[in-house]
This record gives C-alpha cells, sequence and structure tokens, in this order.
C-alpha cells in the first residue's frame, strides 16, 4: 500500500502541500502546483478546491515549497489561494482521468 | 448556551495567553502542523495515536482517556481551549470528543489554526511543560454519538445530514479532493440524507458563520426539521463533529448524534440501502 493510500485509509484531513502522487497517477484526475510571489515559495497559505457550482471540495495548507496536489474528478474546478495579508487568487482548471495538470499560481 | 460559552475568537485567546486554568490544544491530523509552529503555550493532541484505540476501530476507553488528559497536565478544572488546521474539524473533533468523556469548559477558537496564521499571529516551537494530573472522566454520553444501528432506524424518521462535500454525497467522488479516490466503500449517501457540506457554515477563513445565517441554512435552505433529533456524519466523523458543533452547541439543538463510523463504515455495511446521485 502506498503512503498516499494509507493516509486515506485513516484519516480526512490535509498534510501541509497535499500527498504527493508518488507510485503513478493511475486513473486519478490530479490538479497540482506551487503557489510563488516574485517568484519565491509561498509556505504559508491555503490552497482551496471548488467544484464547478463554487462548493468547497477540499483544501490543503500549501507545503514549504509552496506546493499543493488534490485528486479530483475529471471536469471543471477553481482553484483558490488563501495566504496572509489578505491575499487572494483563483484559476479554472479542467481535470482529466490519467493525468496531472501543473498550475503556477503567483500571488 | 450561547456562543460566548463554546467559542472564543483570537484576540481573546491572544490577550488570556498564560493565563492560568486555561490549556490551549492544539488537534490536527498531520501533527507535523504543530511541530513547525503552533500557539505559545498550546499542547498536541494526535487526532488518531492519541484519540483512537490503536488496535479495534473505535475511541480510547475511558482509563485511556484519562491517562492522557493526566499526561498532558489538563485538570478537570482547567478550561481548554482548542483549535487545529482542516477548519477547525478535528479540533470540533476532539471538543466533540472531551464532551463525550465530560469535559465540561471546552471551547473552540473560533476559525482555528488557519485565521491564525491567515492573521500572522505569533507561533513558536517550543513545547511548553505541564506538570501532570489526575484527571478524571466519565463515561462516554450516548446521547451525542451515534452507532451504525441508529442511522439505519434513523432512515425517513430522524434529520440525517450527510456534511460531506456535494460530489462525494452524489457518489462523485469517494473522498475528499485532496486524498486518492481509491477506497473500499460504495459510493453514495444514506437514503433521507440531507447535503449540507459542512463548508457552508463557515467562511473562508474558516471562523464560524453568524447564528442567524447557521439557522438559515439548516432550517430554511436545507428544510431540517428542528423538531426532529438530527444524525450527522461525514466519511470519517471530523467534518460532522464540526456540523454537530454548530447544530448543538451554537444553535442548541437538543438532540443531536456525531456518527463517528461515517461513511467509511457506512459505505461498507452490507445489506444497507445506499442512494446516489441527488437527493430524490
Amino acid at each position: 500500500m502506498s503512503d498516499a493510500e494509507q493516509a486515506g485509509a485513516s484519516g480526512c484531513g490535509a498534510p501541509a502541500g497535499g500527498i504527493k502522487v508518488t507510485a503513478g497517477v493511475g486513473n486519478q484526475a490530479v490538479v497540482q502546483g506551487h503557489v510563488t510571489r516574485a517568484g519565491t515559495p509561498v509556505p504559508t497559505g491555503y490552497a482551496r478546491l471548488l467544484n464547478s457550482d463554487g462548493e468547497f471540495v477540499a483544501e490543503v495548507p500549501l507545503g514549504e515549497d509552496g506546493g499543493f496536489t488534490f485528486y479530483a474528478a475529471p471536469g471543471s474546478w477553481t482553484l483558490r489561494v488563501l495566504a496572509p495579508g489578505g491575499v487572494r487568487a483563483e484559476q479554472v482548471v479542467s481535470a482529466e482521468s490519467g493525468k496531472i495538470i501543473e498550475l503556477e499560481m503567483a500571488v | 448556551m450561547s456562543r460566548s460559552d463554546v467559542l472564543v475568537d483570537a484576540d481573546w485567546v491572544q490577550a488570556h495567553l498564560g493565563d492560568p486554568g486555561l490549556v490551549l490544544v492544539e488537534v490536527d491530523e498531520d501533527t507535523s502542523a504543530y511541530d513547525k509552529g503552533h500557539i505559545k503555550g498550546a499542547v498536541k493532541i494526535d487526532w488518531k495515536k492519541d484519540l483512537q484505540d490503536p488496535v479495534r476501530r473505535d475511541f480510547v476507553d475511558r482509563p485511556g482517556f484519562e491517562a492522557l488528559l493526566s499526561e498532558r497536565g489538563i485538570s478537570n478544572d482547567d478550561t481548554v481551549i482548542v483549535y487545529g488546521g482542516n477548519n477547525n474539524w478535528f479540533a470540533a473533533y476532539a471538543y466533540w470528543y472531551f464532551k463525550l468523556y465530560g469535559h465540561q469548559n471546552v471551547k473552540l477558537l473560533d476559525g482555528g489554526r488557519k485565521k491564525w496564521e491567515l492573521d500572522s499571529r505569533e507561533m513558536v516551537t517550543e513545547i511548553p511543560q505541564r506538570a501532570a494530573t489526575s484527571y478524571h472522566a466519565q463515561e462516554q454520553d450516548r446521547a451525542i454519538r451515534a452507532l451504525r444501528d441508529d442511522v439505519v432506524a434513523a432512515i425517513g424518521n430522524l434529520n440525517l445530514v450527510d456534511v460531506r462535500s456535494p460530489d462525494e454525497y452524489t457518489g462523485r467522488l469517494l473522498a475528499p479532493a485532496h486524498l486518492p479516490q481509491e477506497q473500499a466503500q460504495r459510493p453514495g449517501h444514506v437514503p433521507t440524507a440531507k447535503n449540507v457540506p459542512w463548508s457552508k457554515a463557515a467562511q473562508d477563513d474558516g471562523t464560524f458563520k453568524s447564528d442567524q445565517a447557521l439557522r438559515a441554512l439548516y432550517a430554511d435552505e436545507s428544510g431540517l426539521d428542528f423538531a426532529k433529533d438530527t444524525i450527522a456524519y461525514c466519511r470519517i466523523g471530523e467534518r460532522s463533529a464540526h456540523t454537530w458543533f454548530v447544530l448543538h452547541e451554537l444553535l442548541d439543538q437538543p438532540n443531536v448524534k456525531n456518527y463517528d463510523g461515517s461513511w467509511t463504515e457506512y459505505g461498507s455495511l452490507v445489506g444497507v440501502p445506499i442512494e446516489v446521485g441527488d437527493a430524490k
């Protein structure tokens, strides 16, 4: 069992940065990326995934490298970033089964 | 009970740091968050290692809970302020758990760790030293905990509130989207359950919406019958503890239970009814 599967089986919370894709993407529809400010990673903040109706689906604290990973389903999603100082940024993303979509969010 | 009896804001906590008789407890699933930084004086409780039985799927028993709180230096008379990551999911779960074992004076920090971080308030890595106590817990208060048979019996009779995201409720996802989707359970929801995602009760910064907005959300928009008893569930019982907190502690609904077995149990049961897609 991979680390990701173990984490998924035992809990519900999100570790900082999300659970990295380690053993191949399989048929998962992965959305991941990094948040940067003037080219520097933003390690304190949150990435939130919303569905096409704008409803909350998941949220992870950003990793040390400003990174985040979500396991979505095929379709359209919105990625919202919150960071100290009232910083907020959004991007619409289309996820596909068996693919990793990479996002770079500059705030 | 009023909001101020169960909830404190970040300014209040900041002003009372170090007060005798007040213990801050950070509860996370990802306990490395505490190790990287926490509110000054806060002790750590690990959602899994400290609160779950290591063998059976259940809570630590009463002596286990007594040993845990005694070791962390928490006494029966202390006011416990819990906070944590994931919009206070695990902190709300710990709050409910403290109530389950009869701790009287426990409150939640509104917005939890996230609000504290987004406010750029001070966090430290220093681990506080607290003298051990002799904590005495009560028997579990089953009035606030639902088991699987309670849920099956509630179908069509009581309010069932599925607090997961609409995507999990309809069966499109099996877990929150930060987790891999390969799970053993069948997708879907308990028939007659209404889908009121926990996130509708909170603002983006993790703080709770006003009592008025919450009452409108559950009674008017979601059609919950406040004259009936309620059972809330999610996937493993922490997001539903958040909703239990809203209904039982903020809105003062008398009979609300959290089903901690939640979908990882229900979705694996043989022979129980499951509905997929939108609410019928």
